[in-house]
């Protein structure tokens, strides 16, 4: 690779190069993550402590987690209800993808993936807060169920996980729509053609021919949303209630409220260990390479 | 098992654009059926339109007497094979071979029995194991053909499935089509720009250009009577000379083309003395000789002289005319070839007035519709 990029680009540029990538990468990933699993084998000290005798390494912190049942429940639910996340916006995306990358016109395409884009141009917690103007309890969403007949009293949206999982579905969307819509764009269309041809309906034809074919994308867009919705904060604080917590306001209280960073590496530490099991267990089960995922 | 496909005033259009002007057309079953053209032409809409991937704007395609018109694809007794194939990269032979009989849910033994006697029809037995992949192209070619006989379709529809053949492979290829279709007793409709492979392969040719059929032939009467202009130029090699025909006498027309003589071909659509007309002579049709041979009514100069192997091809100006073109064997009795029929020197040459072709300029040429309608009863 070094041969390469020196042939392209010169020496100095390539050491330029070469350096800068050096530089993001131990500065800005592998040193503070080495400093958080750091942090978390070691208690909380005052500053005049620290490098003294109590300054040991241990395991507190993650006794700490594992001893606290309502923790636990939290994690697990975290976990659960990102799958569920990840789980819909795939089957929210997947007919949307499909229609962008084999039916639409790209006259078509390009307005509706720019009326799906122009939304993202506006922040997160904007987006969020126009969820929870819609879920709220005299807002439109139960004005027009009610105006329609279909309920007879407010819904609480906002009690339980039912805001948090819309709130999420639509705020990661896009990073589910994208992965599959370059999956199934790369698709011969032809092989739908001859699958259709040999008389296979449109469930086989997906369910044999385009789903396998686009399972690279699928895990792509699967391993990106679970890893944004686990590591979510703004929309479960919004359209979130106090018994819909998720783990990373956890996480944010243990640091930013509790004030103890060392219990808050530990189980920032975990979150990141749940999403590489994630992640890999994603990869077996769809049998992709970090290779077909990066394309 | 009836194959027989009829195709009822049907037209396509696109938006303003028309792809198929409306035509008629009658394949009978167990046919091998040709559509040739230029690409553009319309050929692979109305083999479309007979797969069922597109629905006309107007008219009936039926298959075997039953109206397809509105039967989706998946629905209909007929199967493609596609232009670049479209096996399925991620299953193994058997496995390409199978989707069909398994959509229909035919049970596994059953399956595999078929697929090993399709592998054997087109001699790759034990393959059925590889991944797609490992396959040449040839070997890719005939899975590709054994996938789609497995369903066993009364109509197989084949979008220039050669094309990405090289020449070799090519031509053995067209043999072995052809054998699996006389062993199968299956329609064939296939799609080709190459007339090497309509003319050699097919019962009947459509010659196709601008939505339109020109003409409906077997390829030896589609060679030697052409019946529009676009044909006598699309198919083969033809020497044109344009001019006004003089006299009619019975199937013969004689035509001033501005030479010393008149011209005499014969002719088959309609044509009155006055008709603006073209009369066509193919460049192996010419008898050329030297240039003291009086019983050869043209004169002319040899300007160039191109070896191709079993003839020559010789570029010649005419006295007071244009250039043509004639193939020459090697040998001809009683002229020496390489002395007399050099670059640069005069030769005289003359054609058979029977094996010329007279046919009406563009405005009395006769509509698609007529072509068809000909044909269809002939």
């Amino acid at each position: 690779m070094w041969q390469q990029l020196r042939n392209r680009f010169g020496v100095p540029l390539t050491m330029a190069i070469v350096s800068l990538m050096g530089i993001w990468l131990i500065v800005m990933v592998l040193l503070p993550q080495w400093q958080m699993v750091d942090y978390s084998f070691h208690p909380s000290l005052l500053p005049a402590e620290r490098g003294g005798v109590k300054d040991v390494w241990s395991l507190t912190n993650y006794a700490t987690f594992f001893n606290n049942e309502i923790h636990l429940a939290i994690f697990f639910k975290t976990i659960w209800s990102s799958v569920l996340v990840t789980g819909l916006t795939l089957i929210v995306s997947y007919p949307l993808a499909y229609y962008l990358a084999k039916v639409a016109t790209p006259g078509q395409a390009a307005l509706c993936l720019l009326l799906l884009i122009i939304p993202f141009w506006i922040n997160e917690i904007l987006r969020t807060f126009a969820w929870y103007i819609i879920f709220a309890f005299r807002g439109p969403l139960n004005e027009l169920l009610f105006a329609l007949g279909l309920i007879d009293r407010p819904i609480r949206f906002l009690n339980g996980d039912t805001g948090v999982l819309v709130g999420m579905v639509y705020a990661y969307i896009l990073f589910m729509v994208f992965p599959l819509y370059n999956a199934i764009e790369s698709l011969d269309t032809n092989q739908i053609r001859a699958a259709r041809d040999l008389g296979a309906g449109w469930g086989r034809t997906h369910r044999r021919i385009v789903i396998p074919h686009a399972k690279p994308g699928i895990a792509t867009g699967c391993i990106m949303t679970f890893m944004l919705a686990a590591g979510s904060y703004a929309v479960p604080s919004l359209l979130g209630s106090p018994g819909s917590r998720w783990f990373t306001q956890i996480i944010y209280n243990w640091f930013f409220e509790g004030g103890d960073w060392n219990q808050g590496a530990a189980y920032a530490f975990l979150l990141l260990v749940l999403c590489i099991v994630f992640v890999t267990v994603v990869m077996r089960v769809f049998k992709v390479g970090l290779g077909d995922i990066a394309k | 098992m009836d194959g027989h496909v009829s195709l009822s005033r049907v037209a396509m259009r696109f938006g303003d654009f028309t792809a198929i002007q409306p035509t008629s057309l009658e394949i009978e079953s167990g046919e091998f059926f040709s559509f040739l053209g230029p690409s553009g032409c319309g050929k692979t809409t109305l083999l479309n339109m007979i797969s069922g991937f597109l629905t006309p704007s107007e008219g009936c395609v039926a298959i075997g007497g039953t109206d397809m018109t509105r039967v989706p694809v998946n629905r209909r007794p007929t199967a493609m094979i596609f232009q670049n194939l479209a096996l399925f990269p991620l299953m193994s032979v058997y496995q390409n071979i199978e989707f069909g009989l398994e959509v229909r849910g035919i049970d596994r033994h059953k399956r595999r029995a078929r697929a090993d006697e399709l592998l054997e029809l087109v001699a790759l037995s034990g393959s059925g194991d590889k991944p797609v992949a490992e396959l040449s192209g040839g070997q890719k070619q005939r899975i590709a053909i054994a996938r789609a006989l497995a369903v066993e379709p009364r109509v197989l529809l084949l979008d220039e499935p050669l094309s990405a053949l090289d020449l070799k492979l090519r031509q053995h290829m067209r043999t072995e089509l052809k054998a699996i279709q006389r062993k199968t007793g299956i329609t064939f409709i296939y799609i080709t720009h190459d007339q090497g492979e309509a003319l050699t392969m097919s019962d009947r040719v459509a010659v196709m250009s601008e939505g339109r059929i020109q003409q409906i032939a077997d390829p030896m009467t589609l060679y030697r009577q052409p019946q529009t202009d676009f044909v006598a130029n699309f198919v083969g090699e033809n020497n044109r000379f344009r001019g006004r025909v003089i006299a009619v006498d019975g199937e013969m027309a004689t035509l001033d083309a501005g030479l010393p003589i008149p011209l005499i071909g014969h002719f088959s659509t309609p044509l009155r003395p006055g008709d603006e007309a073209t009369l066509y002579i193919r460049p192996e049709q010419w008898r050329v000789g030297s240039a003291d041979d009086q019983r050869l009514s043209l004169g002319g100069v040899i300007q160039t002289e191109r070896f191709e192997g079993a003839w020559l091809t010789l570029e010649i100006t005419l006295d007071h005319g244009p250039t043509i073109r004639a193939h020459v064997p090697h040998a001809v009795a009683g002229v020496n070839v390489e002395a007399e029929l050099a670059v640069g020197g005069a030769c005289r040459l003359d054609y058979s007035p029977n094996q010329a072709v007279v046919l009406a300029s563009d405005e009395a040429c006769p509509s698609s519709e007529e072509v068809v309608d000909v044909a269809a009863t002939a």
